[in-house]
């Protein structure tokens, strides 16, 4: 029972942290329709302006290495739609995704030039102490990415729900002709939702580097994979969907872990994908006709 | 009176296929006037290019006499007070009726006139007020094209353009639709309607154009061109 527990605490950190990622997939594929795949890189580059800006100004501590996550990760972000991705906008699909996927590629290497192919250290920022919740034990650390993702998935959940543009940006997800019918000006809230997007992956990448206490070029990869079948799993009709099936496959991640063996783990989330898109091939909750 | 909108020598197509070719037609303020034609004859395409959906390949669009709606996006479109009701409704079907509405409303600053005009939609339909919280997507055919119709008036729009408004519903809920499309423009709001139900659409328009695989073959006051035999032929079941 304990060890379910710890599990289940555990899974949920890196849930969560799938999570966040997934949304960014997901957010780009309904409303940009485009497959982002230098998502998860732009992930990686977040982590890397956080190690630079804890490197700068060691001092400054664990908000301003946030900060500085999210600015890095949405300037690359938001010059990916600029450069790449609004020039191609109306192109066929392919043009997008081998456009986003030589990003990915550019993202990766030249990460690897400046920091070299190896993972490097990353400052914990946090002090390293334990909190015990029953017979769970979280490190601080731990308790901070989940506190740090599930306020990002919150604030996603209410921009979505309660606010004029959120419900605009679900509009252009399922009729992107009407939306612009109606006044709502695509190509801003295209901007605005990679930006949130890439802004999102930036904040938790900076919580992962210090949950690890690693960050390397490649990193994006991982994180990347799980979070896209996050969203095949879901289906990109609710984006809270997505959220609950990343939580769900950090916990069935997790419990793999704990019960049979860490090197299932990685292969824990195909099986899931494999299973639900034999029954159900629009995902969990329903996607979009596109 | 100046045109409201005019549309001059029109021609879209799909790829190499012609959808419509050299059509002309104008609406007055505060008209109605609607556009028969059968399924393929290009009137969703004359509706999607004056939104700015479609390119047209030739002609004019003009709103007001000089602005050119050719050079403008879709939400600049809408900015000039035209709205959309579109073909089998499109509603948001994973939002609430009132987002829907809220959505209507997008291009308002004013946020407190749009509760004020969604308060007045609510009013007219209270129907929609008892579902609000409900997803657009569960309600009946004839519940979601009262949710269309409030959407786009909730733009407060001169100019509405109805795609097929009575398509998919039941023939007592067709009749309430065109009592509703009469209320809509002696309210002084302009309309311009494509339908295939000629015998109703005629009977509130004013004016009336005959659209046959993209051309304009007739074009009249409405109570005049039902007796033509073209129309008689094609749509109010008489012979040719």
């Amino acid at each position: 029972m304990e060890l379910f527990l710890q599990q289940l605490a555990n899974g949920l950190v890196i849930g969560s942290t799938y999570a966040v990622v997934a949304i960014g997939f997901a957010l780009a594929f309904t409303v940009l329709r485009v497959i982002n795949f230098a998502h998860p890189d732009i992930f990686m580059v977040g982590m890397f302006a956080g190690l630079a800006a804890t490197a700068q100004w060691p001092a400054l501590g664990l908000l301003v290495t946030l900060l500085a996550g999210a600015a890095g990760a949405g300037l690359v972000g938001f010059a990916l739609e600029r450069m790449v991705i609004a020039p191609l906008r109306g192109r066929d699909v392919l043009m997008t995704l081998i456009g986003t996927l030589g990003v990915a590629i550019v993202l990766q290497n030249g990460m690897a030039l400046i920091v070299g192919p190896d993972p490097v250290a990353y400052p914990s920022l946090l002090p390293r102490r334990f909190i015990d919740i029953g017979p769970v034990a979280l490190t601080l650390r731990q308790v901070a990415n989940f506190a740090i993702c599930l306020l990002l998935l919150g604030l996603v959940s209410l921009y979505v729900r309660a606010t004029s543009y959120g419900r605009a940006t679900r509009a252009i997800a399922e009729r992107p002709d009407v939306a612009a019918a109606f006044g709502v000006n695509v190509a801003r809230i295209c901007q605005i939702t990679i930006l949130l997007a890439s802004m999102m992956a930036g904040l938790a990448a900076v919580s992962v580097g210090m949950l690890y206490g690693s960050a390397s070029a490649f990193v994006g990869l991982l994180y990347g994979l799980k979070a896209f079948i996050c969203m095949l799993v879901a289906g990109n009709r609710y984006f809270e969907g997505v959220m609950v099936v990343a939580l769900a496959i950090g916990i069935i991640e997790a419990l793999v872990t704990g019960y049979l063996s860490s090197s299932l783990r990685d292969a824990a989330a195909f099986f899931v994908l494999i299973g639900v898109l034999y029954f159900r091939p629009n995902g969990l909750f329903g996607s979009y006709n596109t | 009176m100046s045109d409201l909108l005019q549309v001059t020598n029109l021609a879209v197509s799909y790829g190499s296929v012609p959808a419509v070719d050299g059509v002309s037609l104008a609406i007055e303020p505060g008209e109605l006037r609607v556009i028969l034609g059968a399924n393929g004859a290009g009137k969703t395409t004359i509706i999607k290019t004056l939104f700015g959906l479609l390119r047209p390949r030739a002609g004019q669009i003009r709103f007001e006499g000089q602005i050119d709606l050719l050079g403008l996006k879709p939400h600049q479109i809408h900015r000039l007070g035209i709205a959309w009701v579109p073909e089998g409704r499109q509603l948001w079907n994973t939002l609430t009726v009132a987002d829907n509405l809220r959505l209507g409303g997008f291009a308002e600053a004013d946020k407190a006139l749009v509760n004020k005009r969604i308060g007045a939609m609510f009013e007219r339909f209270p129907r929609l007020r008892e579902r609000q919280e409900q997803i657009a997507g569960s309600l009946s055919g004839g519940e979601q094209q009262m949710v269309a119709i409030a959407r786009a008036l909730v733009s407060a729009p001169r100019l509405l353009l109805m795609d097929e408004p009575s398509l998919g519903l039941a023939p007592l809920v067709v009749r309430d639709v065109f009592n509703l499309v009469r209320e809509i423009n002696k309210m002084g709001i302009a309309i311009l309607m494509v339908e295939q139900n000629a015998r109703q659409a005629l009977k509130v328009a004013n004016w009336a154009y005959l659209l046959e695989t993209g051309h304009i073959v007739e074009s009249g006051p409405a109570d005049e061109i039902g007796g033509k035999q073209r129309v008689q032929a094609v749509f109010l079941g008489g012979h040719a």
